[in-house]
């Protein structure tokens, strides 16, 4: 005999491993379910002793095992050595005494009739793409679309996306970065406007629903276990995804046991492309949707501009290429390497015109300088490499100071390209690197562009 | 290692000091360590004898005080280890931390003070008990002022005729460690010094 129970509790908790002590219910409501069986208790940090005494942890939230990411105190509650991760700490502790829950009980339905509002069309290209990676997911196969920037990848998402939905399946986007997630929601929700979409990511509030289409950065994906018959992985390589061992864990529990991941990148690490040949299956286009080619970047040396905007002097070349960009009434973003330069170099630009704003990871306005830039509210922004994927913006005009740096390898110099020339309206504009030294990454990032226009591919 | 407050790679420049153990290697890189801005406030009082706050409440410092006391992070006791030992270590006195209410102590798991201590291997004694669960920053000024005494001295423990040091992660507005200081002088100190590691403002 089961007792009648609050169905939000299910929607919420399928899918997800929780804090016991942080749900948004009751305590009285979950201990019922827990002692019902409905709900099941796991401890937060498992230790196994290991060699000379030390002991072995393993976060069961987000499955780290560095040792050098675990501490060990004498805790007040459980009155005795305690150990807690710090990778996932920003979500709330789990410590050795923390209780997570999962939910064991009756899975909830999911609706199975979807409407999709997209109105385009797919290129053949796209279709082609597409129709591999519905057959991929058929057969549970990991698929990787290896698209160029500007190609239309979220687009040759959404025929497999809707016909998941409607055989009653749990869905998952999942990119590295919020930025990507926050450009995403939107186009999702227009073009499945009948289904129960979530957006999470640090600092967005929980939807007490069962949510069928899930948008999360990866980091969140250490809350969620054995939840979605797919993840899609949007931008694989970007950072700190392709760094992070444990938000590469993060997305493989996430999926249902046996369900597969698929990968959509236009710049694979080697290591993902070769996995995927081995493993999965690849798609690959390297043709825009409106079929012109990528801008190829232009060098153009700006010697000891570092020293330059030290001194508060703005190089000559930089100035009339900005200047020319207002003339032309046309947006523009401006790279740096390094958050420090950048802010030196804000004041010297709004010499030219006081609008232009700055922007990094941490900064504030970050979200609404970004869509005054689409507004046409502000004529351009200066960023950190924070911008390199993931937006659109028509007419968009790049340069980069600083091309020469470590953090613009080839895949970022790529990144930032694909950001040009994205609309069927605008399909040029000015790629400029700036540079004090051309780098072999500048050159290989070239070198491929070409190669991708003239049709080709690495592989 | 790692910075316990950015997570980039930590330079260690080997020095005599940390490798003969007199100075503990920093936990922090030297961007988060910049971050935090010294005030070294000395003041003279007379229920407090004299009192010295080390860092301003910045807010590098107010993350800080997060990630530590709210999001239970106690790797973070040690990072001002150095800051705290060179302020208390010539000092020929008994130190005593402010105390959590034990019932916070059990919630927080952890008593932020005297774990910062005990990373800076500071010896302290235990001599104070907290009355009340009350928490300062809920309060106004006038309420904190207007308060009865938060503090009693733990049975069995004696108070000689010397002089104590009462340690606190913050100063607002000094009432905490006003009644602290006039428990101990009732009971027979002879003088009461206060160091915290914060400043804010009033």
């Amino acid at each position: 005999m089961t007792k009648p129970f609050n169905p939000a509790i299910r929607d919420f908790l399928d899918g997800r491993i929780w804090l016991r002590m942080h749900t948004p219910f009751t305590s009285e409501e979950i201990d019922a379910l827990i002692d019902a069986g409905h709900i099941q208790i796991i401890k937060g940090i498992e230790s196994k002793p290991s060699f000379l005494n030390q002991k072995r942890h393993l976060c069961n939230r987000c499955e780290n095992e560095d040792s050098s990411r675990f501490t060990t105190f004498h805790c007040a509650k459980c009155e005795g050595p305690c150990t807690y991760c710090r990778q996932c700490l920003k979500m709330g502790r789990v410590s050795s005494c923390t209780e997570l829950i999962v939910w064991n009980g009756e899975k909830p339905q999911y609706p199975t009739n979807h409407t999709i509002a997209w109105q385009g069309t797919l290129t053949p290209y796209q279709q082609k793409a597409s129709d591999e990676l519905t057959d991929s997911q058929n057969k549970r196969v990991s698929h990787l679309i290896y698209a160029v920037c500007g190609s239309g990848k979220t687009e040759i998402l959404f025929p497999p996306i809707h016909k998941l939905l409607t055989e009653g399946k749990r869905v998952c986007i999942a990119a590295p970065r919020v930025d990507v997630i926050l450009e995403l929601e939107p186009r999702l929700r227009s073009a499945f406007p009948n289904t129960k979409i979530e957006a999470v990511y640090g600092g967005s509030k929980p939807t007490m629903e069962a949510s069928q289409l899930v948008l999360a950065t990866t980091h969140q994906l250490y809350r969620f276990l054995h939840a979605f018959d797919a993840v899609f992985v949007d931008e694989a390589d970007a950072f700190p995804y392709k760094a992070d061992a444990t938000l590469q864990k993060a997305v493989k529990k996430a999926v249902k046991p046996g369900s597969p991941v698929h990968y959509v990148t236009a710049t694979p690490s080697d290591k993902l492309l070769s996995e995927m040949k081995k493993t999965g299956v690849v798609s690959i286009i390297n043709r825009r949707y409106h079929g012109h080619p990528l801008p190829i970047p232009k060098f153009i040396p700006l010697w000891n501009y570092e020293k330059q905007i030290r001194k508060g002097k703005l190089p000559r070349k930089l100035i009339d290429w900005t200047k020319q960009r207002l003339a032309n009434k046309e947006p523009f973003l401006i790279f740096f390497h390094h958050i420090g330069l950048m802010e030196e170099a804000e004041p010297l630009f709004q010499l030219i015109d006081p609008r232009i704003r700055s922007v990094h990871a941490a900064h504030p306005d970050r979200k609404e300088h970004v869509q005054a830039l689409r507004n046409k509210e502000l004529p351009g922004l200066l960023t950190t490499t924070i911008l390199e994927r993931g937006i659109t913006i028509p007419n968009v005009q790049v340069a980069v100071i600083g091309a020469e740096q470590q953090i613009f390898d080839k895949g970022a110099l790529i990144q930032i390209g694909g950001r040009v020339g994205r609309s069927a309206d605008y399909p040029t504009g000015d790629f400029i690197l700036f540079h004090n030294g051309i780098t072999y990454a500048m050159d290989e990032a070239k070198t491929e562009i070409d190669k991708l226009n003239k049709g080709g591919v690495r592989t | 290692m790692n910075c316990l407050l950015c997570e980039q790679r930590l330079a260690s420049i080997p020095s005599w000091k940390s490798l003969l153990a007199v100075e503990k290697t920093s936990l922090i890189c030297e961007n988060c360590s910049k971050s935090f801005e010294r005030v070294d406030i000395k003041e003279e009082g007379d229920v407090i004898d004299q009192i010295t706050s080390i860092y301003t409440y910045n807010g590098a410092m107010r993350e800080y005080l997060h990630q530590y006391k709210f999001l239970q992070d106690v790797a973070l006791a040690g990072v001002f280890a150095n800051e705290l030992r060179s302020e208390l270590a010539r000092k020929d006195a008994i130190v005593v931390p402010i105390p959590m209410h034990p019932q916070k102590k059990i919630e927080r798991t952890f008593a932020h003070v005297e774990e910062m201590l005990a990373s800076a291997r500071i010896p302290f004694k235990d001599l104070l008990i907290k009355t009340n669960t009350e928490v300062m920053g809920e309060k106004t000024r006038e309420e904190r002022l207007s308060m009865r005494n938060l503090f009693a001295i733990k049975p069995g423990s004696t108070i000689h005729n010397t002089t104590y040091i009462l340690v606190d992660d913050i100063y607002t507005t000094g009432t905490t460690l006003r009644h602290a200081a006039s428990v101990l002088k009732e009971a027979g100190a002879k003088r009461v010094e206060a160091i915290t590691l914060i400043r804010a403002e009033k």
